[in-house]
């Protein structure tokens, strides 16, 4: 059975790792990207089942990242925003873009995976 | 050689101007390209070093990844062995910054029982000993860090190193030490803020409120001496929790804080007073009115507005030709409430064009 592909879009290499091998773990295919851009790339070359993003990267936004899914793709495969405090407005624009799920730092990766399970099927 | 000196024979017999500005201009050259060599130094050193702190951080987020994911309940060897190298990656300043950078940086994003993990890693590594140097330095900004990491991961044990440097003369350092205390006492250590002497800026105290509030167990302790403190700003902090925590039984203080020596104190108190309804304290501020600033009356007034009562009148009548506007335009309204009559008669009473048009104003909207 062929596994299936996450694409992580994530600054902070230390809990990439952390949700790499624990998604990993799960049986799940893990691409990160440490920026947005890196994200783009990614998602064009790899064809993900799931998205999960964070709003705040270098070069390329989280929000620039699900817009461009949504319009220049036209995939409408889910996505997961992770957001710091304070970043409310930034949400509710992630799901105006077409995001569908979002989690505020900090937060539990087994949360994440029963969320990542959940829209994974 | 012989073309050297026919240079400098052709320099010497150049006029003294040009001369002059070959001088400053073969000096900037050299300027210039020992500041082009430096650069050159310094990028090859920066970019070495970001290497070698790339080439750790990912050794040692290795490290941690794999000491968090150990499936074990009790310690098992593979943990002792990673705790192990880090004990002794540790001792080296440069690695030490980067481990704590990393447990830092996975600690800030997440949450649940990894987050207890990563603080006894913390502790078993050995890195709470260099932290605890750090509050011995004589550098100010370094024992601000030391305090601020002991903060984070939430080391009690170091609280008796910590408060002595509540009143650091640093406010930075002080702060830090607040936050210390406040973040891992919570509500407990709340009174050592009346022995505090250093100010506590508005911002401190925001940020000392922020930590409060984040705490399940919202029972405050009694903050009496936090209001009866010599300090002014402890006094204003503590006013503030008496506010957000509608802290009623704290009446009797508030009124003694009425007298208070400073004007900004007092107008907060009249501000809470009326926040928490304590119409009592009204035949005080009466009393005391004319003798009260103008901040201090523009606050009674405002007080006034949410606590009328129709035994108000004589005051309000007393001073509707206050000079300040909005304290007459206050007054007006709450009398055309309480007496409509009596108001109605202030305008053929009033000759003033500039009143009647007040009364207009206030009877109209």
């Amino acid at each position: 059975m062929t596994k299936k592909k996450i694409v992580l879009a994530e600054d902070n290499s230390t809990l990439s790792l952390l949700l790499k091998f624990k998604l990993e773990k799960e049986g799940y295919q893990l691409f990160i990207a440490k920026d947005g851009k890196e994200a783009i790339e990614l998602i064009e070359a790899n064809e993900p089942q799931l998205i999960l993003t964070d709003i705040m990267m270098p070069f390329i936004s989280g929000l620039e990242v699900i817009s461009h899914v949504r319009n220049k793709l036209n995939l409408e495969i889910p996505i997961v925003v992770f957001s710091a405090a304070g970043q409310e407005e930034m949400v509710l624009k992630a799901f105006n873009l077409g995001a569908n799920d979002f989690m505020g730092k900090p937060f539990s990766p087994n949360e994440l995976l029963i969320r990542v399970k959940r829209l994974l099927g | 050689m012989s073309y050297l000196q026919d240079v400098f024979e052709y320099f010497d017999q150049l006029p003294l101007l040009i001369q002059i500005v070959w001088s400053v201009g073969f000096v900037l050259f050299q300027i210039i390209l020992v500041l082009i060599i430096y650069l050159k130094i310094l990028r090859t050193y920066l970019r070495r070093n970001e290497e070698t702190v790339e080439k750790f951080q990912s050794e040692y987020e290795h490290l941690l990844i794999n000491y968090l994911y150990t499936d074990s309940d009790s310690e098992s060897s593979e943990q002792k062995e990673i705790i192990n190298r880090l004990k002794v990656c540790v001792n080296n300043k440069f690695k030490r910054d980067i481990v704590v950078s990393i447990l830092l940086k996975l600690r800030n994003e997440i949450s649940g029982e990894m987050v207890d993990a990563i603080q006894k890693l913390y502790i078993d590594s050995g890195l709470v000993k260099y932290a605890l140097i750090k509050l011995k330095s004589k550098n100010w900004y370094i024992v601000a860090k030391g305090i601020r990491e002991l903060t984070q991961f939430k080391i009690k044990e170091a609280h008796d190193e910590v408060v002595i440097h509540l009143d650091h003369p640093k406010p930075e350092v002080s702060k830090e030490a607040q936050l210390y205390l406040i973040s891992l006492f919570h509500f407990e250590e709340l009174e050592y803020l009346k022995n505090v002497k250093s100010q506590l800026s508005e911002w401190d105290q925001i940020q000392l409120l922020e930590v409060l509030q984040k705490f399940d167990n919202q029972e405050l302790p009694d903050i009496t001496p936090l209001l009866m403190s010599e300090n002014e700003s402890v006094v204003s902090f503590a006013l503030k929790l008496t506010k957000i925590y509608n802290l009623y039984d704290m009446k009797d203080e508030l009124m003694i804080l009425l007298t208070h020596e400073s004007k900004e104190i007092r107008v907060q108190v009249i501000e809470i007073l009326n926040h928490l309804y304590i119409i009592d304290a009204k035949s005080v501020l009466k009393t005391n009115f004319k003798n009260s600033s103008e901040d201090e009356q523009i606050a009674f007034i405002n007080m006034l507005n949410n606590t009328f009562e129709v035994e108000d009148e004589p005051f309000l009548l007393e001073n509707l030709h206050h000079t300040n506007f909005d304290i007459k335009l206050s007054v007006l309204k709450i009398l055309k409430i309480i007496n409509i009559d009596k108001f109605k008669s202030l305008k053929q009473k009033l000759t003033q064009p500039e009143f009647n048009q007040m009364i207009e104003f206030v009877e109209n909207n």
